[in-house]
């Protein structure tokens, strides 16, 4: 399984260019367009419905202005000038930047290590252990901020019990100076043992000669792991980049849960995701948490097509 | 191998979507009866208006209600406590769907929801059957103009409950009447090794509010009959001085910076860490629901006067109490209203209800009972607390005036009071920043702004 | 398979096993410790939760699992396993429903040349990461005017959407279905749909799993879409369920019964199936999840 999946061979897909078509050939060739076209249909009609009508609805909505007090008024893009001048939504961008810098890195560390060890030794605690570390994978964000919340908490969390040992308070590590580190561990927790996966399997598909031959030039398993197995893993961090920028992009669910017990250091201006869901449900300003809506799913797409840009020459990931 | 699976693909795809349409049938059909009720009811012939309600003998005020009435059942259901439940009734009404069709509010959201739309006036549907059983101040709160938008059920007089064991343990003999002595039995139990005094929780914005308003503050100015007209002056010296004096607290490490009605909090009730909680009338039935006052807690609390800034002219002030309102959303809204007026109305909720402690009867008919004014609280050690304390304190409450922004006042309150706890401002800044926030946000939301 | 017939090589010649096993064992600890928590947690009643004897990660004196389970499966009438079957439904329908549209799409994508392809292909990429709460509240708007809001259909209908779940269909099936093999069944007059049923599904059964996989835990942990979609508690999934408990509990339960014994008992009830599927369908997962990192 794990061979078959990963040491699929790239296989060229190249269609000789024809010759002029016979009829026959073009008829054939429309019924195989339409055909392709009828396998897409249902994606693409979800893609409408679900994707591209609610952005292009988030921007026609984000074009008027509804006050408590006025009515509906056309404002064009007073809701966007107002957006990237608002303190609180910058502020939330920030932190999400300054979230994905620190995280990102520190998943993949762990991630990678585990992974590299778990590869390097193949005893039934190293298999046992993968399955552990595996297991966060299967508790919902919700329920696993839930109980880190518990173990948080100074009050009947484990931490001040430890601390107290050598005489001294935990740092409460939601409060406004630890929340950052707090959410970090919660996050990393949740996902570092699915990105070892993904790594793992990868290390799993690289052909053994490669390590023969190393051996017989004398290189180290240091050397290994840096020269060639990380080399060959490139795609499946890259992956691991991805998913990650997704998880921190839709930054909720955690600082949501944890909100009630954060004593206030998780504000509604969090991240952009918080902050438009208070606005729109907490002070029903729909049209300004369409403004956020579109401006975040729109800044996705254009670093999407930049990210391609930048890479199409490699011939990387997402190609 | 492949037609199994596929077999079992297809087959899995068939019965989510089966299971999925029939459900969906069920929940689809929108003109039946609400199916989410908490409560059983049993007299399904019945129409049934749908309430939310986060009172904590809701189970029994609406068994109460369903077994008196024959022409109506209420289907009931906790969509959360305050503010958890505002943002569900918010969402639902900016969906225009989802509301029920009575919803419990705190008076201070009324002019919120009216602004919107949301509730209807209930004034033609019966109000005045039962006018005399209010006061003239309960109608007013939750009333614009004629209009009645909810009938009123409890209110939220404020004290100072406070644990007698501390007090003795630590020398305060007499409870402090004015804030400066409270300061000064802080500073005393403090020098003592003693507890923290109190806690400026950034949660309850609410008491924050009712504090400023106490020294003489009157951060809004609104008339619901010019709904557009608003004066906002949150940064008034007198709101300026209760922060700064609560940022002095906070600084001088007299008071906890806790959230309040966390389980971090509630332990540390629980615990004696806090010698005193500045509170409302309701406040012990919910203490006690959370297990304080109980086991080795039982009978070590006591109640006092809210401490006041001038002895002489004393002030009182309010926090909570709630009403219910019937929605725009209301199927039958004359039905509805029966329900609003009539559900935390009948003599054996409403006796449920104080002598739990879970409410602070508006009704006149309660009020001026013998059996109320000289009950004997058992939380409070057989305090006649209401005759002593909470009577009086209703009595000169004189009302107060909110802003139809009110959710995004208490937000904003909530966040400069989180930096005052986390000591990063003084208190006037906090007002001032307060106040910025505030006018901007008004003259964003189309309202013509005073200062 | 293979790393049994390598673990001569990949271990180093003097077998420094202790210190890789130090670090697994340091990090099994970390990765299970809330799992160790919610298990003994879950035994124990309110007093014992804020202020037992043994501590956070140890017992109380009190054991009282049946007892919580009884409360939890009777409390507000028996909601939360309402709750247990809505998740199953969502996950399911939803995550079958954007798994077929994925195989599809993605076949369709790797093996036909149609007009609009590449358009629609790039579109699709820069989708990819369009975070799906910036989609939320938009589709809430839209969905409230045609009246789906608080129905199933309003979680169920926006799961189907699974970009990145194409892109790794498009990217399997063109590496792991031949050309050759689709053209001479072609040639036998063969119908495309029956082709794609009995020549291409086979050969993306590890892709499909791992599709599967991904928008059934996807949906199955969505918390922010049914959370804006939903306002009737029995429409709830577990985990905005779990989630308006754990506020209600920190509003200090309403007052009423207290509900963190329920919360935690309820979070280990509703991890268990999942736990469950992970353990015993390892082939399956461990292999599939790497898929996106092929080439």
């Amino acid at each position: 399984m794990t061979a078959d999946a990963v040491a699929v061979s790239p296989r060229p897909t190249t269609k000789g260019r024809a010759a002029p078509l016979t009829p026959g050939q073009r008829k054939a060739r429309r019924r195989h367009s339409i055909t392709g076209w009828l396998f897409i249909t249902p994606f693409a009609v979800v893609f409408v419905v679900f994707l591209v009508a609610p952005l292009l609805y988030a921007l026609y909505l984000s074009l008027f202005t509804k006050g408590l007090a006025t009515g509906t008024t056309f404002t064009l893009f007073a809701n966007y000038v107002k957006a990237f001048t608002d303190p609180q939504f910058l502020s939330g961008v920030w932190f999400v930047i300054r979230f994905s810098i620190v995280l990102i890195p520190v998943q993949m560390i762990v991630s990678l290590a585990a992974a590299l060890v778990l590869d390097a030794v193949t005893t039934r605690f190293a298999r046992f252990s993968r399955l552990m570390i595996f297991l966060p994978y299967a508790v919902p964000a919700v329920i696993g901020a839930l109980m880190w919340g518990f173990l948080y908490s100074p009050s009947f969390g484990p931490l001040d019990q430890i601390f107290s040992l050598f005489g001294a308070h935990a740092p409460f590590l939601l409060d406004k100076d630890h929340v950052f580190g707090g959410l970090m561990n919660v996050v990393t927790w949740q996902w570092a043992g699915y990105y070892m996966i993904i790594i793992y399997a990868a290390l799993q598909g690289i052909d053994p000669s490669l390590y023969e031959a190393a051996k017989i030039d004398g290189a180290n398993a240091w050397q290994v792991a840096t020269r060639i197995k990380i080399p060959l893993v490139t795609n499946a961090l890259l992956l691991i980049l991805v998913f990650a920028l997704i998880g921190t992009l839709q930054f909720f669910s955690e600082p949501q849960v944890l909100r009630p017990i954060a004593n206030g250091s998780i504000t509604p201006d969090f991240t952009p995701n918080i902050y438009a869901y208070s606005q729109a449900f907490s002070y029903a300003s729909f049209n300004y948490a369409s403004a956020i809506s579109f401006s975040l799913g729109i800044v996705v797409f254009i670093c999407v097509y930049i990210f391609l840009f930048l890479t199409r020459k490699r011939g990387s990931f997402l190609s | 191998m492949k037609k199994s699976a596929l077999i079992a693909a297809v087959s899995a795809i068939a019965m989510a979507s089966l299971l999925a349409a029939c459900t969906g049938g069920g929940g689809g059909t929108d003109t039946a009866k609400p199916t989410n009720c908490t409560n059983k009811i049993t007299k399904t012939d019945a129409p049934v208006v749908s309430v939310w309600g986060w009172y904590p003998n809701m189970d029994k005020v609406v068994e109460n209600f369903n077994s008196g009435h024959d022409d109506v059942q209420v289907c009931w259901t906790n969509a959360g406590q305050g503010g958890d439940e505002y943002d569900k009734f918010q969402t639902a009404v900016s969906a225009g769907k989802g509301a029920p069709d009575v919803v419990m509010l705190e008076a201070d959201r009324v002019a919120n929801f009216v602004i919107q739309g949301a509730l209807v006036d209930i004034s033609k549907y019966g109000v005045d059957a039962v006018k005399d059983n209010f006061s003239a101040g309960a109608w007013k709160d939750v009333s614009v103009g004629d209009a009645v938008y909810a009938a009123p059920v409890d209110g939220g007089p404020m004290a100072m409950i406070y644990r007698s064991d501390v007090f003795a343990k630590y020398g305060i003999t007499t409870p402090p009447t004015t804030w400066a002595e409270y300061q000064e039995d802080a500073q005393k139990v403090k020098d003592a090794g003693g507890p923290l005094f109190g806690d400026l929780g950034a949660n309850v914005p609410a008491v924050m509010m009712a504090l400023e308003i106490q020294k003489g503050a009157t951060p809004f100015e609104y008339d619901p009959t010019s709904p557009k007209d608003v004066t906002v002056k949150a940064d008034d010296q007198d709101s300026k001085d209760v922060l700064d004096y609560w940022a002095g607290l906070v600084k001088n490490g007299l008071v906890g910076t806790q959230d309040q009605f966390t389980p971090d909090y509630i332990s540390g009730v629980v615990g004696g860490d806090y010698a005193t909680y500045i509170s409302a009338a309701w406040a012990p039935g919910y203490l006690s629901g959370a297990g304080v006052g109980q086991g080795d807690d039982a009978g070590k609390f006591a109640v006092a006067p809210l401490p006041q800034w001038d002895a002489a002219n004393p002030v009182s002030v309010n926090w909570g109490g709630s009403a219910f309102a019937v929605t725009s959303q209301a199927k039958d809204p004359k039905l509805a209203a029966e329900v609003a007026l009539g559900i935390y109305a009948d003599p054996a909720s409403l006796k449920d209800g104080w002598e739990n402690q879970i409410i602070f009867p508006l009704n006149q008919g309660v009020l001026k009972s013998d059996e109320f004014i000289n009950a004997q609280v058992a939380f409070f050690n057989g305090q006649t607390a209401n005759k002593d304390i909470y009577i009086p304190a209703e009595n000169a409450y004189k009302g107060f005036t909110y802003s139809p922004f009110q959710a995004y006042y208490y937000a904003q309150l909530q966040e400069v009071l989180t930096k005052i706890n986390g000591g990063e401002i003084s208190g006037s800044d906090a007002a001032t920043e307060l106040q910025k926030a505030l006018v901007a946000y008004a003259k964003d939301q189309g309202f013509t702004v005073k200062e | 398979m293979t790393t049994t017939a390598l673990s001569g090589l990949r271990t180093p010649r003097k077998p420094n096993r202790l210190l890789p096993h130090l670090f697994l064992g340091a990090l099994i600890i970390y990765f299970l410790v809330p799992l160790w928590w919610m298990v003994i947690n879950s035994s124990k009643d309110t007093q014992g939760l804020f202020g037992g004897t043994g501590g956070s990660l140890w017992f109380d004196q009190n054991i009282n699992y049946l007892g919580n389970l009884q409360d939890l499966f009777t409390y507000n009438s028996g909601i939360y396993l309402q709750w247990v079957a809505n998740s199953a439904l969502y996950a399911i329908s939803g995550g079958v429903g954007a798994t077929v549209v994925a195989v599809l799409a993605g076949y369709g994508f790797a093996k036909f040349t149609f007009r609009g392809r590449n358009f629609t292909f790039s579109l699709l990429l820069g989708s990819v990461m369009v975070p799906l709460t910036a989609l939320v509240i938009p589709t809430f708007i839209m969905l409230s005017q045609v009246q789906l809001t608080d129905t199933i259909w309003a979680v169920i209908l926006p799961s189907l959407l699974n970009p990145f779940g194409v892109y790794l269909m498009r990217v399997y099936v063109g590496d792991a279905v031949p050309d050759e093999l689709l053209d001479a069944a072609r040639v036998d007059g063969a119908s495309e749909f029956r082709i794609f049923l009995q020549v291409a599904l086979p050969l993306m059964r590890p892709a499909v799993v791992t599709v599967a996989l991904l928008s059934i835990v996807g949906t199955w942990n969505n918390f922010f879409l049914p959370l804006v979609m939903l306002s009737d508690n029995s429409l709830f999934p577990v985990t905005v369920g779990l989630g308006h408990w754990m506020s209600l509990a920190s509003a200090n339960n309403g007052g009423g019964h207290s509900l963190w014994s329920l919360i935690i008992i309820g979070s280990l009830v509703s991890v268990i199936p999942l736990i469950i599927a992970f353990l015993s369908l390892q082939k399956y997962w461990q292999g599939g999840l790497s898929l996106g990192s092929l080439k």
